[in-house]
């Protein structure tokens, strides 16, 4: 047992020195951070509990970020989950040419991000754009996406869905490991698609739809690029997203106590919400064993 | 068992094949070319966020430094603007600042407040500061100003002014039929002067006439809107600093006043309307500016569009002025202006080269050499003696409507934003308030009283801490 | 091995596949043909000039009407991306072999042994996950600059053989769910733990690792800031900055950056199409194997 235990610690270890050597330290100074007042160059002064004070009880925009961001996971994580699961399955049908189609739904993922956000400028203009250019075919006025309150914010939801493809591949991944074994017994005790979908495949994918849940809502709350890039947190603070304003704080404004206390917080919340899926999975996830 | 043989063959082939392609990118790696190109002279590290076109004349300007003298060499770096200063500061903080930077957020006050730039005073002669408190305009000293102390060297300014397309405003019959159709010389740009709007509410007017709308009500060609409650706030008198008492100034009735017509113009349009088309127009870049494409009749933009028009729309008769203004109370030659400016961070390992190199560049001690840079860029110097050389007044010669900027840059009249510590959050305040005011949803009051508490707030809470302001 | 697989469908269903993929096809595929017409048209020709507030959607307005290839030519003159290629090769293969490997080790230990403190532990690397870095990047650097390792590359390599939460997290799903006999089956042959990891485990993972290995590459192809951070010679940035340099301070150089862009996902879809032939594969070695 002691063995297994030494073996244990061995195979971890390349990630527990990396833990202790580059990410221990940091996150400590972090969290001292929060206590203090500190603009990047002078030394930080301790203010004690004061920037959490604030942040409870003086500032609006930081519900209001809060708020943003908790509906955004709220949207983004479970349509990107079914719509992930959905494209995968169908995307491991034996088809010709599923190669090609792969590639396809998979390519809005690879653009580098200075051009998908400079692509859907262009898609998501109220004039020429390709959006409201299509609705204007069946003669529909589309809305003026990124400016006005509330599109700019299903626009990004809608960008990040976009390249869903990420996710897609890791259930893709995921059905290639369900054994061909299962599904012949399936086969032969009469089963059809459907059936076999429900009752083989998605079980065997749990715990890869679990995995997707857990980096979707990490991720979800840490949100913040495209909509840096596109809509810098308008119309009217409509798509400032919690990490949006987090950036602000910290690398505009050279605030990174106040900063610091915030990313805290954000830490606290994301924690808890895993902790609860964590809770759960037993009752939903089968490891096949 | 063949099987297994070719299988463990083909193994070893992509084993082999990938340690090839290893060496060979390692080998790539290790005869990295030497950047260097006097090795044996002082480096000066030059971070600036020039790209494309702006960056070979910037480029060029530090090949020509280098070659003008033997001590130092410039090697620049051109950063991505979005992520430029949180690299700075991350060198900064680490120790390992450049010897000079380029900047044209708005830092100056709160990197200067946090001793992260050097007062230009520790770094200039007594005779070189004197020099530039004469000699540079009232506007660049005050964009370099924190606590009564130059931190930075204004490199160019960026002055905004009113540009008229003379074919539409013939079409409108707006400029009798005899004003010329376009200006080629000085005397058509004093003609047209004349007849061009004298206040605003007459530029406002005209703006209505030009407004060309489709069957559905979108707009196809704006004709003028007044926008930035930044740059109305002084042509209206109002403005948010007073230099002599060194406060802010916030919920003034100027500012009030410039505010409530600004909102006004956009409800008589429409916000909703507004947005649509000017989000349409998708890039502002040379020929595809909607000025010169005809989408737009009258606008407000930046000096450096007249080298643009000369370079991709040559063929277009425009005019500028500077902003009129109201026909009570406000400022002639007023807005707001900003510019890029040359940063010292305080650390760093060359800071008389970045000197040398700053000198070379602005021309403080050879405004005859410099002017060839800025005529080239078509920037607008800092100092009026590049404005006179001769090669500079060859160039507005060349392109009359220039006079209107270097006109503007003159005037006592122009702002910068306050030079508070808290300067890029104030800039950012500013703009939500004249958003929540432009969109309707906060009466220009509210927004202004919104605007004035939150200022509170920040001064409030840099009291908790300890600073004066 | 070419029997029937229970997976295959009747010719109508194949055909009922293909109409729903091509029509799911389009709204993922169009922004992407507009990027590639954009890299080949005329600055004049990319936006509407006509005098109309608002266009209708039809398609020959999308493409360009005389391919400009000279955008192409153009953008690459802009740097020496000879130069970013290289490095960001050299920084794509370093990052995969060292974040693929390490993260399949840690993987393997959380999900297949017992040791004390692995619920813990497991917790903690999730944990890494969940501090937005805008307030870590400080410290970061520091611990970079206290190592020596400013200014050289150092910073983009090693930390990629410490492992990948994201990844150990993935490939432990994974590999919990490969069936206990299977591992038992190599500890009674007397093979060791790690025989068992690299000869049973790695191979059934197979999927999964290329998964990581094609989002690794990807991550380091994409990441502009980091070598912008540590590194002050623009002879060692890599092709995501030359990327970087058309987003212009007064207006985007729209075909340009779309050539690029256009340039820069190309090798990234080539990696993409080969990589799914070991997608095919992993059905039939794991059918096999049983």
């Amino acid at each position: 047992m002691r063995g297994q235990a030494l073996k244990g610690y061995l195979f971890i270890s390349p990630w527990l020195i990396g833990f202790a050597l580059l990410v221990a330290a940091p996150f400590i100074a972090s969290i001292y951070l929060s206590f203090t007042h500190y603009d990047i160059i002078s030394p930080a002064e301790w203010v004690g509990g004061s920037n959490y004070k604030r942040l409870f009880t003086e500032d609006p925009l930081f519900w209001k970020s809060l708020v943003v961001t908790l509906k955004y996971a709220l949207v983004a994580v479970p349509v990107g989950t079914v719509l992930g699961v959905g494209m995968a399955l169908l995307l491991n049908l034996d088809v010709r040419g599923i190669r090609f189609y792969r590639t396809a739904f998979y390519l809005p993922s690879i653009v580098p991000m200075v051009a998908s956000c400079a692509v859907f400028s262009w898609v998501l203009n109220p004039h020429i754009g390709l959006m409201n250019s299509i609705l204007r075919g069946i003669g529909v006025e589309g809305p003026a996406w990124l400016t006005s309150e509330p599109w700019a914010f299903y626009s990004l939801v809608m960008m990040s869905l976009w390249s869903v493809g990420g996710s897609m591949i890791i259930y893709l991944a995921g059905l290639k490991d369900v054994p061909a074994s299962l599904y012949e017994a399936a086969v032969v005790d009469g089963a059809n698609a459907w059936q076999r979908t429900v009752h083989i495949t998605l079980p065997m994918l749990t715990p890869v739809i679990f995995f997707n849940l857990v980096m979707g809502t990490i991720n979800a709350f840490q949100y913040f690029a495209q909509a840096y890039i596109m809509t810098e947190g308008g119309p009217e603070d409509s798509t400032t997203f919690y990490a949006l304003y987090l950036f602000q704080r910290s690398w505009r404004y050279l605030d990174m106590g106040y900063a610091s206390a915030m990313a805290w917080i954000l830490f606290v919340i994301i924690m808890l919400i895993t902790a609860l899926l964590f809770k759960t999975h037993k009752k939903w996830v089968h490891y096949g064993r | 068992m063949d099987g297994e043989r070719r299988r463990k063959l083909k193994k070893a082939a992509t084993a082999a094949g990938a340690c090839i392609l290893a060496a060979f990118l390692f080998g790539w790696f290790l005869e990295s070319p030497e950047p260097r190109k006097y090795p044996e002279r002082e480096p000066v590290v030059f971070w600036h966020m020039w790209t494309t076109e702006w960056k070979v004349i910037v480029d060029d300007i530090c090949t020509r430094f280098n070659e003008s003298q033997d001590v130092y060499e410039v090697i620049p770096l051109s950063l991505p603007k979005g992520v430029a200063d949180s690299k700075f500061l991350l060198a900064a903080a680490g120790g390992e600042p450049p010897d000079c930077m380029a900047e044209w957020h708005q830092v100056v006050p709160q990197f200067a407040n946090s001793k992260l730039i050097l007062p230009l005073d520790e770094i200039m002669t007594a005779e070189e500061l004197a020099t530039f408190r004469s000699q540079a305009y009232p506007i660049a000293q005050k964009i370099s100003a924190f606590n009564g102390r130059p931190y930075c060297m204004p490199l160019a300014l960026d002055v905004r002014a009113c540009y008229y397309r003379l074919d539409h405003l013939h079409q409108a019959g707006l400029i009798p039929a005899s004003a010329p159709a376009r200006v080629a010389t000085q005397a058509e740009f004093e003609e047209l002067r004349a007849v061009l709007p004298q206040t605003l509410e007459e530029l406002t007017e005209w703006g209505r006439k030009l407004n060309v709308f489709d069957s559905k009500g979108r707009l196809v060609r704006l004709g003028f809107i007044p926008q930035w409650f930044r740059m109305f706030a002084s042509v209206f008198g109002g403005g948010f600093y007073d230099w002599e008492n060194n406060e802010l100034l916030i919920s003034t009735p100027e500012n009030l006043q410039a505010l409530t017509f600004l909102a006004e113009q956009q409800k008589a349009i429409g916000f909703d309307r507004m947005e649509r088309f000017l989000s349409s127009l998708t890039t502002s870049h040379g020929a595809d500016w909607p000025f010169a494409t005809g989408k737009r009749s009258v606008s407000i933009d930046g000096q450096w569009k007249v080298q643009q028009l000369h370079k991709f729309a040559p063929d277009i008769p425009y005019m500028t002025t500077p902003i009129p203004p109201p026909k009570s109370g406000g400022k002639k030659m007023a807005g707001w202006v900003h510019g890029n400016f040359m940063t010292f961070p305080k650390g760093a390992k060359n800071t008389a080269g970045a000197w040398a190199f700053t000198l070379f560049w602005t021309g403080q001690d050879n405004p005859e050499r410099a002017s060839e840079f800025y005529t080239r860029a078509g920037w607008l110097p800092p100092s009026p003696a590049i404005a006179e050389t001769r090669r500079y007044r060859a160039y507005v010669r060349e392109h009359p409507q220039f006079q209107t900027f270097i006109d503007i840059l003159a005037s006592p009249n122009i702002e910068s934003t306050p030079p508070v510590p808290f300067q890029l959050q104030l800039y950012d305040l500013i703009k939500r308030a004249d958003e929540s005011a432009m969109r309707g949803s906060l009466t220009p009051e509210q927004a202004l009283r919104k605007l004035n508490d939150e200022v509170d707030e920040i001064l409030n809470r840099r009291k908790e801490f300890g600073h004066e302001n | 091995m070419k029997t029937k697989s229970p997976l295959s469908l009747t010719r109508r269903q194949k055909w009922a596949a293909h109409v729903v993929l091509v029509v799911l096809c389009i709204p993922f595929l169009m922004p992407i043909v507009w990027m590639v017409a954009t890299s080949l048209k005329s600055n004049e020709d990319i936006f509407p000039q006509e005098n109309q507030a608002a266009i209708t959607f039809n398609i020959s307005s999308m493409l360009p009407k005389d391919p400009q290839w000279q955008n192409y030519k153009a953008a690459l003159q802009t740097g020496p991306f000879h130069l970013y290629l290289r490095n960001s090769l050299l920084l794509c293969t370093l990052n995969v072999i060292g974040a693929v490997f390490s993260s399949a080790l840690a993987a393997y230990g959380f999900a297949r042994l017992r040791f004390p403190g692995k619920e813990g532990l497991f917790i903690l690397l999730i944990a890494t996950m969940a501090l937005p870095r805008h307030v870590t990047m400080i410290p970061v650097f520091t611990i970079f600059k206290m190592l020596g390792w400013y200014g050289t590359l150092l910073p983009l390599i090693v930390p990629a053989f410490f492992g990948n939460p994201f990844f150990i997290f993935l490939l432990r799903q994974f590999f919990q769910t490969i069936p206990a006999d299977l591992a038992e089956a190599g500890t009674i042959d007397g093979a060791g733990e790690f025989r068992i990891f690299s000869q049973i485990m790695l191979p059934l993972a197979k999927p999964a690792l290329i998964t990581c290995a094609l989002f690794q590459f990807l991550a380091t192809w994409n990441d502009f800031f980091g070598p912008l951070l540590y590194i002050n010679d623009p002879a060692k940035y890599t092709v995501a900055y030359g990327l970087q340099q058309f987003m212009g301070s007064h207006g985007t150089a729209w075909a340009q950056l779309m050539a690029v862009a256009t340039l820069f996902t190309l090798p990234i879809v080539i990696l993409f199409f080969c990589a799914q032939k070991v997608f095919i594969q992993g059905i039939s070695t794991t059918g096999a194997t049983r």
